[in-house]
């Protein structure tokens, strides 16, 4: 039966976490920590091992190979077990161990959505900053281990644009600023294409605001088991934090009604299963901080969040400036934070209005220039939006006809996979 | 050894999901694809929040198959008995399905172990109808006894316009199944996984497993099917199944292992590319390392900053070129 029947499967694979599902639906089916769990015992055995015994060696090879586990299951096996070791496939959204990352897939595949990849087009993402050599290993493993019939390899940034898409109208004119787990990108996009010489990076990102979180914690010596304290504070995060519009009257309003302000963390210690209990208190309001006052947390990057914005769209092409500014679109985990689309609003018109001011004052008053509207877009889906983009697209009649399909593959070889074109339903 | 459960995963999760939740009303409306043309349908809607709707398409039998009313035979019985007053089917079933069953929460078991039992057992509903008349032939078996309305050979859906063979006798059941595959590569590698397979049952002392052979041309017992029906690249793999290997609760493993035997080995036959891809690439590194060791010194002293002739670009270096032009 031909594979274009059947829905596509969309797998955004983030620095930290992994969107996976069919095209059509609203959620993925699951999203997992990107991380690899394996056995490293096996291969060292086969390595020892004498040359007459190649038989035990190949089963230790096909062991190791069936002995992983990825996502919650890696992390749980990890801390029960020391004969696993963890990998972490993707660094700053670039793939950084291909076997990981090819075990990643696997598992992903047959474990998780069960599907046969050879009935299925395949849409993956990219960071706008991943190179085309990077997209044709990417190829070769969806080709050659999976033979998947069609591919199409997105950039983030461009479908977390179009998960706007059914929300609102159809824009594919905008800035996206991505703060996932383990990157930042502010990347402006022009009718589907994204700006590459534009595009900024910031080195912050939710595992920071999730360190100076726990940092916050440890120095208040709230009493959390050290080997748990990452992922209390995690989870103290997710569950707590909120921006604050002046930091100055936030901790005046923490200590002047601490029963309104702080809250309770109740746990279970690990090793002796004894409960424990702790504070949560400014840290709720300082941890999305880091993002607009940078040096709080960092004395290496101190620029904020919505200066880099500005920056950024400054230094696209004058003629998108203002189509920019008006369509500003967030996406990953870490725009969750409450109220952070308002912030960002406030404190990027403000180094607009100044500049607006600045040149009018320059002009002489003679003539004024026309206002600047800036507008932060947030929606519901932020979390998952480059994987709602990517179901909403992949489920277009004309997704089919952009994907390279495996003849093509095998006719041109990898090289193909460098590009994939824009297409209609994009813009 | 097989990896695959006989849950589906997500069914799982989004049935659990709502079972913690039920005081919260939300609409649900989930379409997902399962390995060999097995598709789901959920749907939950604000109204009914303890009502879920739960569709499943099956592959499309071949015709020498024979289905009732859409289903295997026996599915129906099966339903019933596994789920009992929690689950109705739905008469017809949801268009482009064969099967919709409507999923009651409030009839759940109260106990939370029970209760969890037969929600995993929901989400194999796939194990459940498809696996339906192979576990009646089988659980004659058990009882040494040759189920009284199935023929001498028995032909049942395995894949998408594909059978597996089933020959039941009162003290043994024959099992075959013609392997195909797409791909070339595919198709040679199962191939000599298959033989492997039977090679490494026969040595490794395995002996309470089932006996089990594998051949390039089709066995004899099936010389009455149609050839179409027998066209294989992979050969043919036979299994015999003794009264032993279906004994209490072995029977559901086993039944679920033989339906889904291509899916085993084509899951198998993935981790040995992956496999064979790792250690390319290590071979590959080495190369590059020994063809840099093998360079002439003199070469070596004049390209040391550059020296990237040999060895593939990669990500770091590529990272840094280009942080370098952006700064
Ligand atoms: N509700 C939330 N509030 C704040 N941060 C969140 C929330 N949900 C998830 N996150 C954080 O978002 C990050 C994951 O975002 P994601 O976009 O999936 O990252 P990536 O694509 O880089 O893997 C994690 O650091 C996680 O802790
Ligand atoms: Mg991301």
């Amino acid at each position: 039966m031909d594979p274009t029947s059947r829905p596509a499967v969309v797998i955004d694979n983030g620095t930290g976490y992994t969107k996976m599902g069919f095209a059509g639906n609203v959620e993925p089916c699951f999203i997992l920590p990107t991380v690899v769990a394996v056995n490293e015992s096996f291969l060292n055995q086969s390595r020892t091992s004498s040359k007459a015994n190649w038989l035990a060696q190949y089963n230790a090879g096909v062991m190791a190979d069936l002995d992983f586990f990825i996502g919650d299951e890696a992390l749980s096996k990890s801390r029960s077990s020391s004969t696993y070791n963890l990998s972490y496939p993707i660094r700053h959204g670039q793939v950084d161990n291909w076997d990981a990352m090819e075990r990643y897939w696997q598992q992903c595949i047959f474990n998780y959505l069960r599907c046969d990849p050879e009935d299925h087009f395949f849409l993956l993402t990219e960071s706008p900053l991943t190179a085309p050599e990077s997209r044709e290993y990417t190829g070769e493993i969806m080709f050659e281990t999976f033979n998947v019939p069609g591919l199409y390899i997105a950039v983030n940034s461009v479908l977390a644009l179009a998960a706007g898409y059914t929300t609102s109208k159809c824009e594919m004119t905008g800035v996206v600023v991505d703060v996932g787990d383990g990157a930042t990108h502010v990347v402006p996009v022009a009718d589907g294409y994204v700006i590459g010489s534009s595009i900024k990076s910031i080195p912050i990102a939710g595992k920071d605001v999730t360190l100076f979180i726990q940092q916050l914690m440890r120095e208040r010596s709230e009493n959390v088991p050290p080997e748990d304290s990452f992922e209390v504070a995690r989870k103290v995060k997710e569950m707590y934090c909120y921006t604050s519009s002046d930091i100055v009257k936030e901790f005046n309003k923490h200590d002047k009604e601490p029963a309104k302000y702080i809250k309770q963390w109740r746990g279970i210690k690990p090793k002796t299963g004894a409960p424990y209990t702790c504070d949560i208190g400014y840290e709720r309001f300082l941890g999305p901080e880091v993002f607009f006052n940078p040096e709080i947390y960092s004395s290496d990057f101190t620029t904020p969040l919505p200066a880099v914005i500005d920056k950024c769209i400054q230094s696209a092409p004058i003629d998108t400036r203002r189509a920019l500014y008006k369509n500003i679109v967030l996406s990953g985990g870490s725009t969750m934070f409450k109220d952070f689309h308002r912030r960002l609003q406030r404190d990027l018109k403000k180094i607009v209005d100044a500049r607006v001011l600045a040149s009018d004052a320059r002009l002489g008053g003679e003539v004024k220039a026309q206002p600047v509207e800036v507008n932060v877009v947030s929606h519901s889906i932020q979390r998952f939006a480059v994987w709602f983009g990517g179901s909403v697209l992949a489920s277009t009649p004309e997704f089919f006809a952009a994907c390279h399909t495996k003849a093509e593959y095998e006719e041109y070889g990898a090289s193909i996979c460098r590009t994939n074109p824009v297409f209609k339903g994009m813009y | 050894m097989l990896l695959l459960q006989a849950h589906s995963r997500f069914l799982l999760e989004t049935l659990l999901n709502r079972v913690h939740n039920l005081d919260k009303a939300v609409e649900l409306d989930y379409h997902w694809v399962e390995f060999d043309d097995v598709r789901y349908h959920v749907q939950v809607t604000m109204k009914n929040p303890h009502i879920l709707l739960l569709s499943v398409s099956l592959p499309i039998p071949p015709p020498e198959t024979i289905f009732l009313r859409g289903l295997p035979f026996g599915a129906i019985e099966a339903i019933k008995a596994a789920y009992g007053v929690v689950v109705q089917i739905l008469d017809p079933p949801r268009d482009g399905f064969n099967l919709t069953l409507k999923l009651n929460f409030s009839k759940l078991p109260p106990d939370e172990e029970r209760r969890h039992i037969l929600l995993v057992k929901i989400a194999s509903v796939r194990e459940v109808v498809l696996g339906a008349p192979l576990r009646v032939v089988l659980k004659h078996l058990a009882s040494r006894t040759v189920a009284p309305d199935v023929g001498q050979l028995l032909a049942l859906v395995h894949r998408p316009k594909e059978s597996f063979f089933l020959i039941p006798q009162a003290e043994k059941v024959t099992v075959v199944f013609p392997m195909r595959f797409n791909d070339s590569v595919d198709t040679v590698l199962a191939t000599s996984f298959l033989q492997e397979f039977v090679e490494a049952r026969r040595t490794a002392g395995l002996n309470n497993a089932p006996l089990c052979m594998w051949s390039s041309s089709p066995p004899l017992d099936l010389k009455e099917v149609p050839s179409e029906a027998l066209s294989a690249n992979a050969g043919f793999v036979t299994f015999v199944i003794f009264p032993r290997h279906v004994e209490g609760k072995k029977l559901d493993r086993t039944v679920w292992n033989l339906s889904t035997f291509h899916a085993y080995v084509s899951y198998h036959v993935k981790c040995s590319e992956g496999f064979m891809h790792t250690r390319m690439r290590r071979r590959v590194e080495s190369l590059i390392q020994a063809l840099d060791r093998a360079k002439p010194d003199s070469e070596k002293s004049k390209k040391t900053i550059n020296n990237r002739s040999f060895k593939r670009l990669s990500l770091k270096d590529l990272k840094e070129s280009r942080s370098n032009s952006m700064s």
